[in-house]
């Protein structure tokens, strides 16, 4: 065997003995081990994989210079990044910062895995122009009982893309309605083309649910999506796009979110509900399509779904000083100039949306424009520490209508009565 | 059955397993344009042999290659020294509480590893042997389904052959090696291949276990070329050429081993 | 056939069979029993970080849960169609590529092929075939002329099991295949002499003879089939709906999306004893079958 191979001496036996006498019981903290980082001058980041930008790359070189210590940036899947750090919670052996998609902050401040950040604010949140200069709903959706936990990284929404050329073509302008909008998908769809193409995935109802002026869990009243026929005519709505009118093909269910896009930039979708992570593949496939981005729908009001990345301190993370100063310098508005330029990437900073790459981008000044009218969904669902199951039967309901075709009203009702009885 | 209906039937059934991976190979060598537009392309107008060498240089690639060689052979090296002589004892001891211990070795395998993960990472974690070899490969050491194997494969093994030994005064392990050892030879050749090949494509293991970039395995390398909303498909399907590479050489190297005769020489 | 049962192997063995099996006895305690002692522990908990006292009630609310049922049942349907399907086919070409025939060992690397490369992989790669919309095949079919198919939203669980068995079914064929190398050519040598079919053969030699072999195929299919994972978390994200939402994909969902470690873990503890069920119940019928020479 190479000498990389196991070669166990009576030491390392006598540790594993020992160490299997004490493996606590998952997460009981009685017997865990110590917090602890992997190597002293090390700073270990988790981060996602699509997020390497050379803007951060810039920043990181800085921080490790006027700190002393080399960063491991360890970029994961989403999905992947939460096995990871669920492990970690359970064994005390923690990052120093954490990028999160969005609601991991809240969840992880209820379950006690997330430092609060609230010292450091009242410390440098004036020089920094937090939380003043950052969209209100980012602020929130970062809190937790009066108290700061994590910081917006990014911050995007869902808004709508057309192929400019097929809409002109068609004689129409883009739609800012739902009526507009379906006589524009019916119009819109020929041989090949789909009018519009939706999204498998069931985050992807909220802007509809939203616009429809559903609220959609009231912790007051413990109601879930009220009214709820207003709920139930959204998802027919959608439903309806693909089976009735058949304006948008059936989207398949897998962990993808590429479809729309995909379709798009083959010319055989005319318009997608999306975010601005689709601009830059569609421009990579494509670049002969006259993109054109239109703000978020109206219904009852017009409004949309706020979503992108925030980080996090985990609660036994050994320098939350270090931590906090690498939240500070990844957030400042040049960084964030910086990242756009390159990536075209939308950001929390009130004063970003005034900056000449978000004003002078004819994309990206549409999605900056929607950012104050963005709402998170699922706060208080979250709040709750039930979004877990919430999102479970969820995603079951949407794909049943939207994939499966089954009446939206029966699915709705049944999700709404089992979620009033698991968030009480 | 008739020969040439055979042939066809045979090679139906080859072309249906080859040909969509045949597809992967092709996928590796689109532009990464091509992989991300809905009108899929089978075979792409210029290769883009580039996507290999692109591998290299957006991640330590080789590092991963090396990492898991190291890892997936040592624990196969591990396995056919300790699995067959389990799976031994198990075929051809009789002694208290056998059936109860070869019930419980069972058992083991009816657990996802993902249950067994966390408690397992918060001993690996104790022991300091996160992002190491050693904690990469100690956890599978053996498994009951390399045993189980075994035992299968040795039961058939007559009975004289072993007392013969026994009263030529061999010593037990000697038996083993120069009696049981010899003729489990397609055995240990399917047990080294398909232990090679589990161990090879392992994911959630080395995702946890390891904490650097460098000390990743070819599978968890493979979700750097993801983006937070799509696939860079080219340079997946790219390193999932190179992942397939070695056990497909391995499984040409094992296969004559399954050839009728082999086996059985120095039985009769 | 001589019958040299238990006796030559007597009592004065069991020493050295245990001093063999120590080093298993320590690694199976140490890495297997240990977590799984652990999982039952925090089965009886609940919270997120699973250090609240539940008792019982993850139990009794898994076995209420109708999502947990529907979960199960799908993964059983999932196991037959995987089981059976896994063991008549690779038997199947184990048999036709056991004969003489030219260029087997190319036939026996092309069949094996996908099963050497990952779950992960192989779903990813399927995934852009079948997609209706952006998958390769329904190319293919319009450029021929034929209906497009759309078997991920209409047959979803059938597809997955079938690409399944398109990755497995060269392992049973391999194993199969070192099975009836087992089996001396005298046996077959000295039927023919009696002028029994190959048919007669088969049912009459080599299927009893390969008796070891079909359990052990029989027992691993029916282990992985029952823990069946990766088909859901790649291709099919347990949908649409909850149609392919197997066992051991809601299970990891229940601990790593929803965080709830003490109801995954009563779960995992159910399944465990399920699949120990099966294979007790296979194991008795198997040591039935098993020939001794």
């Amino acid at each position: 065997m190479s000498s990389h191979a196991p070669h166990m001496t009576r030491r390392d036996l006598l540790r594993l003995a020992g160490a299997a006498a004490a493996v606590p019981v998952l997460s009981s903290c009685a017997g865990a081990p110590p917090a602890q980082t992997a190597a002293p001058g090390t700073f270990t980041v988790y981060w996602n994989a699509g997020h390497d930008y050379q803007a951060y790359r810039k920043v990181i070189a800085e921080f490790e210079q006027a700190n002393k210590v080399k960063v491991n940036l360890q970029k994961y899947q989403w999905p992947d990044l939460r096995t990871r750090l669920l492990a970690d919670f359970a064994s005390g052996t923690v990052p120093d910062v954490v990028e999160e998609p969005g609601g991991w902050v809240q969840e992880f401040a209820i379950s006690g895995n997330a430092r609060s950040l609230q010292d450091y604010v009242d410390r440098d949140g004036e020089a920094m122009g937090f939380p003043s200069d950052w969209q209100p709903v980012t602020v929130e959706r970062n809190s937790y009982q009066g108290k700061v936990y994590g910081v917006q990284l990014h911050l995007t929404c869902n808004t709508l893309l057309y192929n400019k050329g097929m809409l002109s073509e068609a004689g129409l302008e883009p739609p800012t309605t739902w009526e507009e909008f379906l006589a524009a998908a019916k119009k819109l769809t020929k041989d090949g083309v789909h009018g519009v193409a939706l999204n498998q995935d069931h985050g992807y109802i909220w802007p509809w649910m939203m616009q429809a002026g559903v609220t959609p869990f009231d912790p007051e009243t413990g109601k879930v999506m009220t009214p709820i026929e207003d709920a139930i005519a959204a998802l027919q709505f959608q439903a309806d796009l693909i089976h009735k009118h058949k304006v948008a093909p059936v989207p398949v269910s897998s962990t993808d979110y590429s479809g729309p896009q995909k379709l798009f930039s083959a010319k055989r979708a005319a318009m997608i509900l999306t975010g601005p992570w689709d601009l830059e593949p569609i421009k990579k496939t494509s670049a002969d399509i006259d993109l054109g981005v239109a703000p978020p729908l109206k219904n009852k009001v017009q409004v949309t779904q706020a979503a992108g990345t925030s980080m996090l301190v985990p609660a036994k993370a050994a320098r939350p000083d270090l931590s906090w100063d690498f939240i500070k310098r990844i957030t400042a508005l040049e960084v964030e100039q910086a990242a756009t330029k390159e990536t075209g990437m939308l950001m929390p900073r009130v004063s970003w949306a005034k900056l000449p790459e978000v004003q002078q981008d004819e994309a990206i000044k549409v999605f900056a424009e929607a950012l104050p009218i963005a709402q998170d969904s699922t706060q208080e669902v979250r709040l709750t520490g039930q979004l877990g199951k919430w999102d479970e039967r969820l995603k079951v309901v949407y794909q049943q209508v939207i994939i499966q075709n089954e009446p939206a009203a029966d699915a709705l009702r049944t999700f709404a009565e089992a979620a009033e009885g698991f968030l009480r | 059955m008739r020969k040439p209906l055979l042939y066809i039937l045979l090679g139906l059934a080859s072309l249906a397993t080859v040909v969509p991976l045949l597809y992967m190979v092709s996928l590796s060598l689109q532009t990464e344009a091509e992989t991300l537009s809905a009108d899929a392309v089978l075979v792409p107008d210029s290769p883009q042999w580039g996507n290999y060498a692109e591998l290299f240089t957006r991640a330590p690639f080789g590092n991963f290659i090396v990492n898991s060689l190291v890892v997936a052979g040592a624990i196969t090296l591990a396995h056919l020294l300790f699995d067959p002589l389990v799976g031994y004892v198990f075929a051809k001891f009789r002694f208290p509480l056998r059936n109860t211990l070869f019930v419980a070795l069972l058992a083991t395998l009816m657990v996802p590893f993902f249950v067994r993960m966390i408690p397992l990472y918060v001993l690996m974690a104790t022991m300091g042997w996160l992002d190491t070899y050693q904690g990469l490969i100690t956890p599978f050491l053996m498994d009951a389904f390399g045993i189980f194997l075994m035992r299968q494969f040795i039961q058939p093994i007559p009975d004289d052959l072993i007392s013969a030994a026994r009263i030529d005064g061999a010593s037990e392990l000697r038996i083993y090696r120069s009696v049981i050892l010899p003729q489990t030879r397609p055995a240990l050749a399917v047990l080294g291949l398909f232990t090679f090949v589990f161990q090879w494509n392992e994911f959630l293991w080395p995702l946890v276990a390891t904490t650097t970039p460098e000390m990743r395995t070819i599978p968890v390398g493979l979700t750097l070329f993801n983006q937070e909303y799509f696939t860079l498909w080219h340079l997946t399907a790219a390193g999932s050429v190179i992942l397939f590479v070695p056990t497909a050489v391995l499984f040409v190297f094992t296969q004559r081993y399954f050839v009728r005769g082999i086996a059985l020489t120095g039985i009769k | 056939m001589t019958m040299l049962r238990p006796r030559t192997l007597s009592g004065r063995y069991a020493r050295t069979a245990y001093l063999f099996l120590i080093p298993a006895i320590l690694f199976f305690a140490a890495f297997f029993y240990l977590p799984i002692g652990n999982v039952t522990a925090t089965s009886l908990r609940t919270g997120p970080q699973a250090d609240q006292w539940a008792g019982l009630g993850n139990y009794t609310q898994a076995l209420a849960d109708p999502a947990v049922r529907h979960s199960f049942l799908v993964t059983v349907i999932f196991s037959v169609l995987v089981v059976i399907g896994s063991i008549v086919l690779g038997l199947a070409l184990a048999l036709a590529l056991d004969q003489p025939l030219k260029g087997r060992v190319v036939f026996r690397v092309l069949l094996l092929v996908p099963y050497l490369t990952s779950v992960a992989i192989v779903g990813l790669l399927w995934r852009n075939i079948l997609d209706p919309e952006l998958g390769v095949l329904n190319r293919v079919l319009g450029a021929a002329g034929l209906p497009e198919q759309t078997w991920l939203n209409t047959s979803p669980l059938l597809t997955i099991a079938a690409v399944t068995l398109w990755q497995s079914v060269g392992y049973t064929m391999v194993l199969f295949l070192a099975g009836l190398q087992g089996i001396p050519e005298t046996y077959h040598e000295a039927a023919k002499i009696d002028g029994a079919d190959p048919w007669h053969r088969f049912w009459r030699i080599t299927l009893p003879l390969l008796a070891p072999t079909t359990l052990f195929v029989s027992v691993m299919a029916v282990i992985s089939g029952l823990q069946a994972f990766g088909q859901a978390y790649i291709i099919t994200n347990g949908g649409p709906g909850d149609a392919t939402d197997l066992s051991v994909f809601h299970i990891f969902n229940v601990a790593f999306r929803a965080r709830d470690f003490g109801y995954s873990s009563a779960q995992s503890v159910l399944l465990l004893v399920v699949i120990v069920a099966f294979t007790l119940v296979q194991l008795r019928a198997g040591r039935r079958g098993e020939v001794t020479y």
